[in-house]
Parts: C-alpha cells; structure tokens; sequence
C-alpha cells in the first residue's frame, strides 16, 4: 500500500528520475564494481538500489543517501551470496587481469593510472571514487559511508598519495 | 597549496566505461511499473523476504502466527491419534464415549505454585477492624497436572495468579 503511494507520488516526475539516472549511472556502476568483479553484477546492484530508493520517495537530490544506498545493497549481495562471491574471487585471484576495464580506453598513462587504482586500499578507493567521478562533497560522502568529514578528507589525500607514489618513474 | 591538483585533473580524464543500455531500460521500466522488477542474476526469493522483514511489526506477527500454528498443532494432533483408536473400540452413546471415560480417567498428578514476585504494601487500615493489617501482594504461577493412567497422556495447564494477603498485625 504504502509502495503504492510512493510510485503515485514518484509518478510525477518519472522524466526527472530518468534524466538523472543516465547522467549519474557510469559512476554509480564505477561505485558498485568495488565489490563485485563484473560490470553485469554491477549494474545489477545499481538497478536494485536506485528503484529502491525511489521507491521510498527519496529526495532526489540525496546523492549520499543514494550512494549509501548502492553501498548497503551491494554488501546485501555479498552476504546473501557469499558462496558465490567465495567462488568468484578464487577464480578472480587466478585471472586477474582477466577482468574487465572499468574505465574507457585510453592512452598509456591513463592505462597506468587505472592499474594503480586496483591497488588502492577499499577505502580509499571508495572515497576516491565518490569524489572524482560522482563528485560528491566530503560532506556527502561522510554522510554516504558514515564517517567524519575529516576522515573522508584525509582517505582521499591518503588515496592520491598512494596513486602518486605508485606512478613515479622508478 | 593542493599538490595533487595535476593527478585529480588526470584522473577526472579517465572516463567510467558506460553501462549497458539493458541497464537503462530495466530501471525505466521500473520505474513505469510498479510491480518491483528485480535484476536476473539477483535471488528474488531473498529480495521479497528482506522486504517482508523491513517493518519490525512483521516480525511479531510472524511469531504470533508460528506460536498459534504450534498451540493448534499440539492439540490436533493428540485428538486425531486417539480418534481411530476411540472410532473402533467404541460405537456406543456420546455419555458413554471412550473421549468422556478418556476424560474421566484423567487424574490429577501434580500442582506447582512458583512465587515469583512478593510486594510488601504496607499497611492498611479497614473501616470496621481495630487492628491494622499487613498487605502482601504475591505474584504467582501455578501449573496443574492430570495424567491418564492407561494411555500416559498428559494434560498440564498453567497461568498466572496475583494474590493479596492481608495479615493482621499484632502488637507494633
């Protein structure tokens, strides 16, 4: 019943909903492939979070509730999938370079620089992810994973550190 | 001074890869139809049961329901083991029913009273008494047993009783 209500409430502006989900798409299923290895899981993540969180009639501009969103649908996933998740990292763990660019092509550098990303720590590459590409404020992105600011702060400084160490010519 | 001004420019550079069209098209129709369109590769069972759960009253319910679906069970089940036994022994008038000499050769077989709770209330003063009395509020719990000699079965009930005492003082 109460679903009901919403979509007639969310019936309103469909357009709008539609319109910001192609805009925000590439870098929620950029988010969501931190967990899962192939873009098909990811999207599928991305899917079952953004209808639910228009289904409860989200504000559509809460970008750290929608993200907080993705997140907690992805972790359901792993949890109620873990078997599968066990499976797929131990083949993933054998092939890795097997798995799929999450990034467009692009020149030698910018080959390098998605490489390095791999080996950043989750949590800096999640906070880093949400700034560069889905640009979410550290306000948001405090809100979204449930920290201080501060440390949002200093995971994305931690995070390009880390990227910059790892580029220098050796 | 941001040092990293160079490496976010290069990074903000490096494009997502897009996803698939499918996608787009799934969470439009999602959003067209209210039916909730889960993802193939997704369980569907869990996804309904994680929303039936969503509200901390289902829950209760739930319990509710699985407590009165026991209670019913264990006394079905009692009444449909005996019935053929009793149908075949028996085909003689209700009063003189196997069920009602079942019924009668159920003897008491124990009695428990657990105090659980005792609230001295202090004293108090009854219009016509010369003495004050003591009331004692107990909160108890008492189980009755019966207990069919020739079948075994048992039959136990229990509940809750609250009893005040009053206790005439003397000499205080």
């Amino acid at each position: 019943m109460k679903d009901r209500e919403q979509v007639m409430e969310n019936a309103a502006a469909p357009e709008q909903w539609k319109t910001v989900f192609s805009q925000l798409a590439p870098g929620l299923v950029l988010f969501a492939r931190q967990w899962v290895r192939t873009p098909a899981d990811a999207e599928d993540i991305v899917q079952e979070a953004f209808v639910k969180f228009w289904r409860r009639n989200h504000q559509i501009d809460d970008r750290a509730l929608l993200y907080a969103t993705v997140r907690s649908t992805a972790l359901d996933l792993i949890r109620r999938d873990s078997r599968r998740a066990r499976r797929e990292s131990a083949v993933l763990g054998d092939a890795e370079q097997t798995i799929e660019p999450q990034f467009e092509a692009g020149d030698d550098s910018q080959y390098a620089l998605a490489l390095a990303m791999e080996h950043l720590p989750h949590e800096q590459r999640e906070v880093l992810v949400m700034k560069i590409w889905n640009e979410l404020t550290f306000a948001e992105i405090a809100q979204a994973l449930e920290i201080s600011q501060n440390t949002a702060a200093s995971r994305y400084r931690y995070a390009l550190a880390a990227l910059k160490k790892e580029l220098l010519p050796r | 001074m941001n040092d990293f001004s160079e490496l976010e420019r290069q990074l903000e550079n490096l494009r997502p890869a897009q996803p698939s069209s499918q996608l787009t098209e799934r969470v439009e129709k999602a959003l067209r139809d209210p039916v909730i369109i889960q993802p193939d590769r997704l369980n569907e069972g869990n996804t309904i049961e994680r929303r039936f759960f969503e509200s901390p009253y289902h829950i209760g319910w739930i319990l509710a329901a699985a407590a009165a679906i026991l209670i019913f069970f264990s006394i079905d089940l009692r009444k449909t083991t005996r019935q053929p036994q009793e149908l075949a022994r028996s085909p003689m008038a209700p009063a003189n029913s196997p069920a009602a000499r079942n019924l009668a050769t159920f003897l008491p077989a124990g009695a428990t009273q657990v105090v659980y709770h005792t609230q001295d209330e202090g004293l108090f003063f009854p219009a016509h008494s010369e003495r004050p009395l003591r009331k004692v509020r107990s909160v108890t719990h008492e189980t009755l047993q019966w207990r069919n000699a020739a079948t075994g079965a048992s039959l136990r009930v229990s509940y809750p009783t609250e009893r005040v005492d009053l206790i005439p003082v003397w000499g205080q």
